[in-house]
């Protein structure tokens, strides 16, 4: 990507006004030790190093941010559809979507904003700095060369230990955070008990045993740090003096440049650069492990299930859909072009999971199960999707092109048309996903009217007359049993009068 | 303490490293143009060895600095998250705040690893002022002028940066936490909908609105982003401004103009430290606020547990006795979990429920815990071992009484031919068990638990009937055995035929007020 690679050049740009500013800072210096003019043009050139800088680094973290910000956004147009188009049980939770969806890709666009650029910076600024060391002195330029090599030695050592030590630590504190987030989402169980002393003792227990184990661990991974430092700061050292011994002509050796004042400082100012990119690499390495963390959370949501092969009518033999704690079946029945099944059971017994395997939504573990094309659907949620948009679009997305006149009965059958005389703009009045103004059942009922204006072979409807008073309900059900003389009906439901006006019962 | 102490000699370390190697170079400079006489006489063997000193000195404070920060705050923050966690524990379990969600718990985890980041920070502050001042001292040697120019760009900054980034940021910052809780609400929403998306593809169009969302979080990010890098960028031309002054109004030799234009540098330096400080502590404002306000919950009392006498149990104006074996019974959704949980101090009361007397409403949930043990519909497992679960039940539960309760229950073959038995590891809420197996377990830990009543909602829900029957007559037995008594809650003929009265839920009345 060019503009990750954009990022990388602007950290590294942040050298050409380390340089000026250091050019500057010599120049005025030299000047007044020799007593010439030029004090204030050295001092310009400092400002101007400095100008230099603010851009670099104003531009570097702004263009790393468009570089999160251009990853994110591949992210999420490939994460968001695969989000949506899992069902069942296998599918993240909803909690656990949105952690995915918003969290997760946040860690790895600040990976992007703030890591990727520096790490690019890390191996070219150095290199630049020598560089521009060497045209003033070779020597200094090899001494900060030099102290790389026990740098990297040193790194090599320690820095292996500390990556493995960081993400040990990293690892304990996951569980830590897991142990708190289930010990309090029980805390109604724990009280139950009376167990509120021991757990409490248990947890405190366990965060201090992490603190004592993750200090240990600090300990090898501040050691990469310390190379780090102590390199930095040898480099300033022995290139001081360096320096200051050859300006005295004291050095034990025939240097094979002659160095004055102004190119000796030059180069002690410029010391404290070359280790610099890789001190901001070592503060963004936070950023890394939660990025890493992020990619392989999300590496690890599941692909949708392929459709199983289309057939003109909807057929279960020994159907089971299982998932870990949980196993439904075996389901045998058949349905033809018409007729109302009912799935029925208590809740959390999978009702709607098989209703989205008999939708080709869910792969069923065990048996066979034959439905009908994806187009030959429809489906009639508990808490129907409800878009940003109209009541009237809302009402289409099963089939855009609908007559109004189709729209309006529809509406009617469910019992909408109450809901449509109060409202002023009727059908053109505005919803939000939330569906502010609609309750709970007259959610239900638009998805009910969509299902139906979709006009398809095979209704799917999932707990349609929960939440509807007693009158309301039986309106629905003798839609339901109205909609079975046209087409196949598949309810879940709970409720007793809707399925004792089944043709057929499945419980669970 | 030791972490100031090691904070600060690790920053005045670094100033006085550069500003003395810019002193012995400049003085070096000096003696070498003035001829072997001042060369013999410039003492060198001092300032240079002072110069390889400080690098050890610097690197080794810095280490220091690290260590003891962090060892500190990892155990101010473990000692926090104990009594964060005891005071939840102990709150009044009807009217504590709702964390039952993973959402409002993994916030909690989130707003203290953030303030841990803070407490590590803390000792750095003190110390980059110290280094500032050191700084301002070295500044000093250059002349009064350049010590109060420093001084001036000093105040500018910390003023600058104290009152320009929060007031910019707090708009785009207010946008960014709206834009992420929309975007939360629509992905939350939308994953509910996930049948219809399939059914009539509509995955593209979702994405496009979730997408556009995101966009506008992003837009509001970058803002921020932008007032975060306008600050870093504001520092570092202080620092080549500070140099600058410093050369200019410089009233020394030329070597302590040196040291004064360095140690001017450094002390900038020591400013972006605090800069950071504060911003990160305006960052989680937010949850330090959330963290305060679990603190302020009463801190828990320790009361003597005496085994309460078992208490008569009145559902409406019906009394029953201790060890009578009662079924609730009545259509799904009709209220007998709630009337369950209720009696079990899980949820405020609906219905007028009684305990030796007293209103349940009106009980301590400590009092009311002593009377009942429930195995609830939902299992309501912890992460950990099944003996783990099974100790939650009371104290000092050993392996027999594991075993016999587990036997009850008909899961003790189960659990045996597990590789670790009883310390096998199940995983988040029960992980690796079937939902009947969970169950199961769950009326384990009741039974262990041996309180005056038992209550069991749905005991053998997605049980074969040959287990179910095994499981009903060893609680018949256990019953018996212990003279317990019974609420049941179930559709199912074979435990309610543990019963010796039936109590419609309808008849119930609701509670008064």
């Amino acid at each position: 990507m060019r503009i990750a690679k954009a990022a990388g050049f602007a950290w590294t740009s942040d050298i050409i006004g380390a340089s000026v500013f250091a050019w500057g800072a010599a120049s005025a210096l030299e000047a007044q030790l020799q007593g010439t003019a030029g004090i204030a043009a050295g001092a310009a050139l400092m400002l101007l190093g400095g100008l230099l800088r603010l851009a670099s680094q104003y531009g570097a973290q702004v263009i790393g941010f468009d570089a999160g910000r251009a990853l994110a956004r591949l992210r999420r147009g490939e994460l968001f559809p695969r989000l949506l188009a899992i069902a069942g049980p296998s599918a993240p939770a909803l909690g656990a979507t949105a952690t995915l969806g918003i969290d997760h890709v946040a860690a790895e666009q600040a990976r992007a904003a703030r890591f990727d650029p520096v790490r690019k910076s890390a191996t070219l600024a150095p290199v630049l700095v020598v560089l521009v060391v060497a045209l003033q002195s070779r020597v200094a330029a090899l001494i900060l060369f030099l102290t790389l090599i026990p740098f990297v030695i040193g790194m090599i050592l320690a820095g292996g230990a500390a990556r493995q030590a960081a993400d040990r630590q990293m690892a304990a504190i996951t569980a830590l955070s897991a142990l708190y987030v289930d010990r309090i989402r029980h805390l109604p169980i724990i009280r139950h008990f009376a167990a509120e002393d021991r757990i409490a003792r248990q947890a405190g227990g366990a965060a201090q045993d992490v603190a004592e184990r993750t200090i240990a661990v600090l300990r090898a991974a501040f050691l990469s740090s310390a190379v780090l430092e102590f390199f930095a700061a040898l480099s300033v050292a022995l290139v001081a003096v360096y320096c200051g011994f050859s300006l005295l002509g004291l050095l034990p050796f025939t240097p094979p440049e002659q160095l004055d004042y102004r190119a000796a400082f030059f180069v002690l100012v410029m010391a404290p650069e070359f280790y610099l990119p890789m001190r901001r690499l070592a503060a963004a390495y936070h950023e890394k492990q939660l990025g890493e963390a992020a990619e392989k959370a999300l590496e690890e949501v599941p692909e949708p299930v392929p459709r199983p092969a289309a057939s003109s009518q909807v057929a279960l033999r020994d159907v089971v859909v299982a998932w870990p704690g949980h196993r439904i079946g075996p389901i045998s029945f058949e349905l033809g072009a018409r007729g109302l099944v009912c799935v029925t059971g208590p809740t959390g017994s999978g009702k709607t999971s098989l209703l989205a395997a008999i939708a080709g939504q869910v792969a069923p573990s065990e048996g066979m199960l034959a439905t009908l094309p994806a187009e030959a659907i429809a489906w009639a949620g508990q808490v129907p999707l409800l878009l940003p948009t109209t009541l009237d679009d809302n009402l289409l997305l099963g089939r855009p092109d609908a007559a109004a006149t189709d729209v309006a009965e529809a509406a009617r059958a469910v019992g909408l048309d109450a809901l449509l005389a109060r409202r002023a703009d009727g059908l053109a009045t505005a919803i939000d996903h939330h569906g502010a103004w609609l309750s709970g059942g007259e959610r239900r009922r638009l998805g009910l009217a969509r299902a139906l204006i979709a006009d398809r072979a095979l209704l799917l409807a999932d707990e349609p007359t929960a939440d509807l008073d007693t009158a309301s309900a039986e309106r629905i059900i003798a839609l339901l049993v109205a909609e079975a003389q046209k087409r196949a009906v598949i309810v879940a439901t709970h409720d007793e009068r809707l399925a004792a006006a089944a043709d057929q019962v499945i419980a669970l | 303490m030791l972490g100031f102490v090691a904070a600060f000699a690790a920053g005045v370390g670094g100033l006085v490293l550069l500003a003395l190697s810019g002193w012995f170079l400049t003085a070096a400079a000096l003696a070498g143009a003035s001829g072997a006489m001042a060369i013999a006489g410039f003492n060198y063997l001092i300032p240079s060895a002072a110069i390889r000193g400080l690098a050890v000195v610097r690197t080794a404070a810095r280490y220091g600095e690290r260590l003891w920060s962090h060892e500190a705050a990892l155990h101010a923050l473990a000692g926090l998250r104990s009594t964060l966690f005891a005071r939840l524990a102990h709150a009044e379990g009807r009217s504590a705040p709702d964390l039952a969600s993973g959402d409002a718990s993994a916030r909690l985890i989130g707003d203290i690893a953030a303030l841990e980041d803070l407490v590590v920070r803390r000792p750095g502050i003190p110390a980059a002022f110290g280094t500032m001042l050191i700084g301002l001292g070295a500044v000093a040697l250059a002349g009064w002028l350049a010590a109060l120019l420093l001084v001036a760009v000093l105040a500018l900054l910390l003023t600058a940066l104290a009152a320009l980034p929060p007031r910019l940021s707090a708009a785009p910052a207010a946008e960014a936490a709206e834009a992420t809780a929309r975007l939360r609400r629509m992905l939350v929403d939308y994953a509910a909908a996930r049948n219809e998306i399939i059914t009539y593809g509509l995955a593209d169009r979702v994405t496009a609105l979730l997408v556009a969302e995101a966009d506008r979080l992003d837009d509001a990010q970058r803002k921020l982003a932008r007032i975060e890098a306008a600050s870093s960028g504001l520092l570092i031309l202080a620092s080549a401004l500070a140099a600058a002054t410093t050369l200019l109004s410089s009233a020394a030799s030329p070597p302590l103009t040196a040291l004064a234009m360095l140690a001017a540098t450094a002390s900038i330096e020591a400013v972006a430290a605090i800069a950071r400080s504060s911003a990160r502590e305006a960052a989680v404002a937010e949850g330090t606020e959330r963290l305060r306000v679990l603190l302020a919950l009463p801190a828990p009392q320790s009361e003597p547990t005496v085994a309460a006498a078992p208490a008569t149990l009145g559902l409406d104006t019906a009394d029953f006795a201790p060890g009578s074996r009662i079924a609730l019974t009545g259509a799904s959704g009709s209220g007998k979990t709630q009337v369950i949980e209720a009696l079990a101090g899980l949820r405020a009361p609906a219905h007028s429920l009684t305990l030796g007397g007293t209103a349940v409403a009106a009980l301590p949930g400590a009092a009311i815990c002593q009377q009942v043990a429930l195995a609830p519909q939902e299992p309501m497992l912890i992460a950990g071992t099944v003996a783990d679960n099974l100790r939650l039940a009371r104290p000092g539960i050993d392996t027999a009484a594991m075993e016999q309760a587990l036997r009850t229950a008909q899961l003790w073959e189960r659990i045996q031919r597990m590789p670790q038995g009883l310390d096998t590891m199940l995983g988040e809420d029960g992980g690796i068990l079937s939902g009947g197996e969970r169950k199961r377990l769950s009326l384990a830990r009741a039974l262990l638990a041996d309180r005056p009543w038992l209550l069991l909602d749905e005991p053998t829900e997605g049980l074969d009937s040959a287990t179910e029957a095994a499981l009903v007559a060893a609680l018949r037995a256990w019953l018996d055995a212990r003279g317990a008594g019974l609420l049941i809650a179930s559709h199912r003929p074979v435990p309610l035929a543990l019963a010796q009265a039936q109590v419609p839920v309808e008849r119930v009345a609701p509670a008064a007020g």
